[in-house]
């Protein structure tokens, strides 16, 4: 499918994402593309599950900007409540757990989206 | 004409990769990972970078701790930020503005906005720069266009008096020194460097009454009669009157300034000078000081009347009051600088070289705004950046020390020898630092270095590096000379030479330190170290 279509089944903003990119759609393409290669999310995964919470807290904020950036609206809101839950290193929302299941399952969701786009 | 450097710090590559293809076309872009990266990068190439993007959460240093760094440095004033974060969070974003941020960009960040605000803030900074340049010039033509037309008018007055006009000069060195001594000792004279600055200008004008002096007095060589003498006294109310006279500019300080060291440079502290025989502190200071370095260099310089006086024979002359009564506060000064004199006397016209330097470097001190005029910057840099390239020829290891932002910056052959980094932020608590050296070395040397007066600011240590430990470096007393080592030990040893720095304003205050490492002696046992250490130095 194209990058639109794969936008669209997602549930988020390509036109808007664009827009951002002075329109130049083959410079959102490209950074789409590359945002499963994206390191930043397996840092969140093997932090968070190392109970390193002031690194999952940034990989979390980078993931947030990131997703802001290319337009991923689903996945840019389960990973802001994320940052929020873990902003207060030392005590973490008592529903940071849940938030992180969430951001797992946006993040899965969102890369198979952008997997199966024809470059 | 070259292409702006932008510095994009962000953990992210993808953030760093999205920026640089927002910029990239029209900037050159270079990239940090995060702030301790960018803070090493700024401390080598600060005046080369147009523009910082900065992201705000970062590892290792973040945003608002560069920009702490930053300003500390005053990198500031040179160098705008712009922060970019998703962080909406008004704390944090009143933080980065106190800390001197000139704008924010809000994620998402858009293609047009990005591009906008970075060429708005680099043109608002190129413009800043470029008036402070031309004002830096224009303050420095201007301040040696007014130089050069006392030391003609003073040179006039000398031509006459068939000398080769190294008086003139000479006073006003000689006053600078003394009116420094003098500050030094009191506040009563509200001596300021802007007052010290117009009364060695004024001392050229001394004795601007001389151009009213017949010819057969001023240049008769042996003894004036007493009706001679009289006239040859007039000098100081003829050139005071001839100032009080002038049309315009009678009320500018420079001229009433003028007026008193005319008038007054040949009255004495006991009452016994000419021409209004003025008592003690009745005579203003700024005559008094001109009065002493005149008769210091009548002493110590050929005249048509007389031989030149030895330094040492002047200074007792002046003392023993055989040129009159001076204030005693002034001869306490004389006798303190008498060195400096000394050296000016024997060296003339090379330090008063020396003595405009300083002037421009004090007026530029003067101003802030003036400080990081493009000049100065492009001064530093050249400097910089000789330094690094002769250490990379002899294979020297120095550092240097900023107490302000607490900043060790380490050459690259130190770093290498060390297995440090090049730059350090806080070294005493440096866990790299502490491994080399261990705390309590470590605290020692910060302690001795704060320790050192301006007056004596130099400092040395050995060291040892023993085979096996390459990283520890003990300290060692300095005074001892036999350094005992177990035998067949390979071993090398450094002498470590530092010097603590200050500020130039009065009272000096400690701002860091410099230093070398030089090694000694190398391999086993104890060698003659200058040598090994002066042939390690041209290798």
């Amino acid at each position: 499918m194209t990058l639109k279509e794969c936008y669209e089944s997602i549930g988020a903003d390509f036109d808007a994402a664009v827009a951002r990119m002075c329109n130049k759609e083959a410079m959102l393409l490209k950074f789409a593309l590359k945002f499963p290669a994206d390191p930043t999310y397996p840092a969140l995964v093997e932090a968070y599950e190392g109970g390193d919470i002031p690194t999952a807290f940034r990989m979390a904020h980078t993931l947030k900007g990131l997703c802001l950036n290319l337009g991923l609206d689903k996945l840019r809101e389960s990973s802001a409540a994320l940052t929020e839950a873990l902003r207060d290193n030392a005590n973490p929302a008592p529903n940071a757990d849940e938030l992180y299941e969430e951001v797992k399952r946006d993040y899965e969701a969102t890369r198979s989206a952008l997997g199966s786009v024809e470059a | 004409m070259a292409m702006e450097r932008i510095l994009i710090v962000d953990d992210s590559e993808m953030n760093r990769e999205i920026l640089t293809d927002m910029l990239g076309g029209e900037y050159e872009i270079l990239e940090a990972c995060n702030g301790k990266e960018a803070i090493t990068l700024l401390n080598k190439r600060s005046t080369e970078i147009s523009l910082v993007l900065l992201d705000m959460v970062m590892p290792e240093m973040n945003g608002i701790e560069v920009l702490d760094v930053m300003k500390k440095n005053s990198w500031l004033t040179d160098t705008p930020v712009i922060m970019i974060s998703a962080d909406d969070s008004a704390d944090t974003i009143h933080k980065a503005y106190e800390l001197g941020v000139t704008e924010f960009i809000h994620r998402p960040f858009d293609d047009l906005i990005v591009r906008r605000r970075c060429q708005n803030v680099i043109n608002l900074y190129a413009k800043q720069r470029k008036l402070m340049g031309l004002f830096a010039d224009q303050f420095y033509e201007r301040e040696k266009e007014s130089k050069m037309m006392i030391d003609i008018l003073a040179h006039i007055v000398e031509f006459r008096n068939n000398e080769c006009g190294m008086h003139v000069v000479n006073v006003q060195t000689y006053t600078n020194i003394l009116a420094e001594a003098m500050a030094e000792k009191t506040d009563k004279y509200g001596l300021t460097p802007e007052k010290i600055s117009l009364i060695t200008k004024t001392a050229a004008l001394h004795d601007v009454g001389k151009i009213c002096i017949p010819d057969a007095v001023l240049n008769k060589p042996g003894r004036l009669t007493d009706e001679e003498f009289a006239i040859m006294k007039s000098h100081s109310a003829v050139g005071s009157e001839m100032l009080n006279d002038l049309p315009f500019h009678k009320n500018e300080p420079l001229v009433k300034m003028a007026y008193a060291v005319a008038r007054w440079h040949h009255e004495r502290w006991d009452g016994r000078g000419y021409p209004d025989r003025l008592v003690g502190d009745d005579i203003p200071i700024e005559a008094q000081l001109v009065s002493l370095a005149d008769v210091y260099d009548a002493l110590t310089a050929e005249r048509c009347y007389k031989k030149a006086f030895s330094h040492a024979t002047a200074l007792e002359m002046i003392t023993k009051g055989e040129c009159g009564q001076f204030n005693p506060l002034l001869i306490e000064c004389l006798n303190e600088r008498a060195e400096q004199m000394r050296l000016v006397k024997e060296g003339g016209a090379d330090l008063n070289a020396e003595y405009d330097v300083r002037e421009f470097a004090k007026e530029l001190l003067k101003s802030d705004a003036l400080y990081s005029s493009d000049r100065l910057l492009h001064l530093l840099e050249y400097e910089k950046m000789k330094s690094r390239f002769f250490e990379g020829i002899t294979g020297g290891c120095s550092f240097e020390y900023n107490a302000e932002s607490k900043m060790l910056t380490i050459s690259e052959n130190a770093a290498k020898v060390l297995g440090v980094e090049e730059t350090i932020i806080d070294p005493v608590h440096s866990e790299q630092l502490i491994g080399v050296f261990g705390q309590e070395k470590l605290r020692e040397l910060s302690a001795a270095f704060r320790s050192l007066p301006p007056e004596n600011p130099i400092v040395q240590f050995n060291f040892h590096e023993v085979e096996g430990e390459p990283k520890l470096f003990r300290i060692t007393d300095s005074s001892e000379t036999n350094i005992q080592t177990p035998a067949n030990t390979k071993y090398t040893t450094y002498k470590l030479v530092c010097r603590a720095t200050f500020t130039i304003a009065e009272p000096q205050r400690y701002t860091g330190v410099i230093g070398k490492l030089v090694p000694l002696e190398s391999e086993y046992g104890i060698m003659k170290g200058a040598n090994i250490g002066d042939l390690k130095g041209m290798l």
